[in-house]
């Protein structure tokens, strides 16, 4: 699976504003709304059950990077969203460290292989250190559309 | 205490696959310990500490892995691992998220 797969790029937000961890996954799944991927009155209960699902531990896989997400019945395919947050987000993550990268993901109920495929795509991209951090450094929507690109182009990847 | 290397092969019942939550689960348990834990799956060794290594391998329900641990508590920290990959995490009923 590759980014353009999952990734609405008209939902990718480069400067992220929140500063907390509900105000960041209500920015994105809004992003992921007005882009058309999600129902604008679904919004609130799928922000509701990523927040739930954090409760259950932290997406904050260590590096910088969280990959909150949840199933949501009202999800015919899988979507997604990127954004980068150049203060970090506190998201209780495994090594402490601040989130400035986020990978959302919102998936149909009954399609796991899928959200996994998109988790093996975004952790194998992820462990080319070149990426993480052109991406962590990325400044504008186009920037970050352009990495997702070479990285579906091979161009990244370990 | 010895260094002992302890080695068992769990099959992933949870329907849900090894997902991110189950990943962060593992790498939890493998840093509290004090051994080295491998994940093989297709003949390919991860880190038990790294979840992005761990997400990489795409472990789905009905798949079978194999845990390598080398150090103090081997046997212990494997059997706290296996339950992870039924979905069970820590007192909770089975479920997948």
């Amino acid at each position: 699976m590759k980014f353009a797969d999952f990734i609405c790029r008209e939902a990718i937000l480069a400067q992220l504003q929140a500063s907390d961890k509900e105000g960041a996954i209500r920015e994105m799944v809004e992003a992921l709304s007005k882009a058309g991927q999600v129902e604008a009155e679904e919004s609130e209960g799928i922000v509701k059950a990523i927040l739930k699902r954090e409760e259950l531990g932290s997406t904050g896989i260590g590096r910088g990077v969280a990959v909150p997400h949840t199933k949501h019945p009202s999800i015919e395919k899988l979507v997604g969203t990127v954004a980068v947050s150049p203060q970090g987000v506190d998201f209780a993550s495994l090594d402490g460290e601040v989130v400035h990268l986020f990978f959302l993901l919102v998936s149909p109920p009954d399609r796991p292989g899928d959200h996994l495929r998109a988790l093996e795509n975004i952790s194998r991209q992820l462990r080319d250190d070149t990426f993480c951090r052109f991406l962590k450094q990325a400044k504008t929507v186009a920037d970050i559309q352009q990495l997702l690109n070479e990285a579906d182009n091979n161009q990244f990847g370990s | 205490m010895s260094e002992t290397r302890a080695t068992r092969t769990v099959v992933v019942t949870d329907p849900a696959g090894v997902h991110a939550r189950t990943a962060v689960a593992i790498a939890e348990t493998v840093r509290r310990g004090k051994s080295r834990v491998t994940l093989i799956k297709d003949r390919e060794p991860v880190s038990g500490t790294d979840v992005l290594q761990i997400l990489t391998m795409v472990t789905h329900q009905g798949e079978t892995v194999t845990l390598e641990a080398i150090g103090p508590d081997a046997e212990a920290v494997l059997s706290e691992l296996e339950p992870l990959f039924a979905g069970r995490f820590g007192d909770e009923a089975p479920q997948s998220v």
